[in-house]
């Protein structure tokens, strides 16, 4: 990718604060999903609505996102990796307000949850939470640091997380018919999977979103081979 | 897909100043092609060599390779360069209609090759003015001095007489440079309309031009073609770093 300095300076300055702006998105979100799942784990309602209220600000980031990305489109009329950095960031931004949205999601079935007896069995959410966070982690770094095999392999990386929340949803299925009485929250715990394993896809998307950044590739719907190749180019 | 014009390894000098090594391309028919680059990059001097008007120029000559003309080396010695230049017409930078009125500006040619039957010059003139986008601009005062016209149809009467020969090609060498934006847009309207055609080649320092109006783009620095390929490839994913930091604003 290009790094040399514009000639136009004010240029370099709106990409460069573009791109801390959608940084700091990207920490936030995460940060929420963190606090989300750490509300469920602690029982902790007050922690999940902040997380709840903290949602506005990530909206306000997408907000602004997309409305500096218009402005750098109008003014510089950027080509080539600039282009690829304005387009791509603004998806990004969008794939990160969803993550946010799912992370409030989990935090309102949370506070459902702490308002019910203790259940053991919310434990089994947390090598999920793992496995999803470190996805985001690699999708946000490989955006940040222009790494594109660590995006393109993310794909594969998901179909554990697809195939943990299948395996989990099941369990919590089955535990509803026996434990009947505790059907709310095992319901509430497969959404929460659910969410989870959307925080994986989303995940995914921006990891491709880093690769077209990079490559100028398009590899949405492509193989695992044709998305690694396009990864290590 | 037809190819109209191909450039051979071609190299030129002025006066011994080597300005275009070993450029070789082929250009499509009935598309428009841009040559984008910094100034002095050898892209006017390429755009001139296609109807040979480099040679007014003393010391300038081709000093190997080729450019032919639906294969007709064009640099032959037997080449007739009024007929040469009646198939490959050119508009310039700075429009430069004839001391003369709109009728006669366009009507120019065809009363030189010898026509003078007002009907079919009238017929001529009615044609090149339509397919300029003039005509309902200037029907009433055909007869007016084409100095009272405004810049954008200065440029459009340009193109108007030089479309009134009927060539094959059309040479464009930053035909919007002088104009303001809503001109401009006029004759990028019009480019898009005369590619059905016409073969067009653009020279444009506007890159936002290029992208709009040409189907293929070629990058050129320092008297060498560096990428050439179709107009979306160069800009939104250009192969060659020194194209990357042309298009992205980072040269030099």
């Amino acid at each position: 990718m290009n790094s040399s300095p514009h000639i136009l300076r004010d240029f370099d300055n709106a990409i460069a604060a573009f791109k801390s702006e959608v940084l700091a998105m990207a920490a936030k979100a995460r940060h929420n999903l963190e606090r989300a799942v750490q509300a469920l784990m602690e029982r902790n309602s007050e922690l999940a609505n902040s997380v709840i209220a903290d949602d506005d600000d990530v909206d306000d980031y997408e907000r602004s996102i997309d409305q500096h990305g218009m402005d750098i489109l109008v003014k510089y009329h950027p080509m080539a990796t600039d282009l690829r950095l304005v387009v791509s960031s603004m998806k990004i931004s969008m794939n990160l307000e969803r993550i946010s949205d799912h992370a409030v999601n989990i935090a309102k079935r949370a506070k459902k949850i702490s308002a019910t007896p203790e259940l053991s069995e919310v434990n089994l959410i947390e090598p999920l939470y793992t496995l999803a966070d470190h996805l985001l982690r690699d999708a946000i770094s490989s955006y940040s640091d222009g790494n594109s095999a660590l995006g393109a392999s993310l794909h594969t990386r998901d179909k554990e997380l697809d195939r943990m929340h299948k395996q989990t949803t099941a369990h919590f299925a089955s535990r509803m018919e026996e434990a009947q009485g505790r059907c709310q929250e095992y319901l509430h715990l497969i959404f929460i999977v659910r969410s989870l394993e959307r925080v994986g896809d989303l995940s995914s998307n921006i990891g491709e979103d880093a690769v077209y950044l990079e490559h100028a590739k398009d590899i949405r719907h492509k193989s695992t081979l044709e998305r690694e190749m396009s990864g290590e180019e | 897909m037809k190819t109209a014009i191909q450039i051979k390894n071609l190299n030129f000098a002025y006066s011994g100043k080597q300005v275009l090594h070993d450029v070789t391309m082929d250009i499509t028919a009935r598309q428009v092609t841009a040559f984008i680059g910094p100034s002095g990059c050898g892209k006017s001097t390429l755009i001139r060599c296609i109807n040979r008007i480099n040679d007014r120029i003393p010391g300038a000559e081709v000093t190997g390779g080729s450019v032919e003309v639906h294969s007709i080396d064009i640099n032959r010695k037997d080449i007739d360069l009024q007929e040469l230049r009646r198939r490959i017409g050119m508009v310039f930078q700075k429009y430069n209609p004839f001391p003369k009125s709109i009728y006669e500006n366009v009507a120019f040619s065809s009363r030189l090759a010898g026509l003078t039957k007002r009907a079919e010059l009238d017929e001529i003139v009615e044609n090149a003015l339509k397919s300029s986008a003039l005509w309902e601009e200037v029907k009433d005062r055909l007869h007016a001095s084409a100095f009272g016209l405004s810049g954008g149809q200065q440029q459009r009467l340009c193109i108007a007489r030089a479309i009134a020969n009927q060539p094959e090609i059309l040479l464009m060498d930053e035909p919007c440079a002088a104009l303001d934006p809503l001109a401009t847009l006029k004759i990028e309207e019009l480019i898009s309309e005369l590619k059905k055609q016409y073969t067009i080649v653009i020279v444009t320092h506007n890159m936002s031009q290029a992208t709009r109006c040409s189907d293929m783009t070629a990058f050129m620095y320092l008297g060498k073609l560096i990428e050439y390929g179709p107009t979306m490839d160069v800009f939104e994913r250009p192969q060659d770093p020194q194209t990357e930091a042309y298009v992205t604003g980072t040269f030099g």
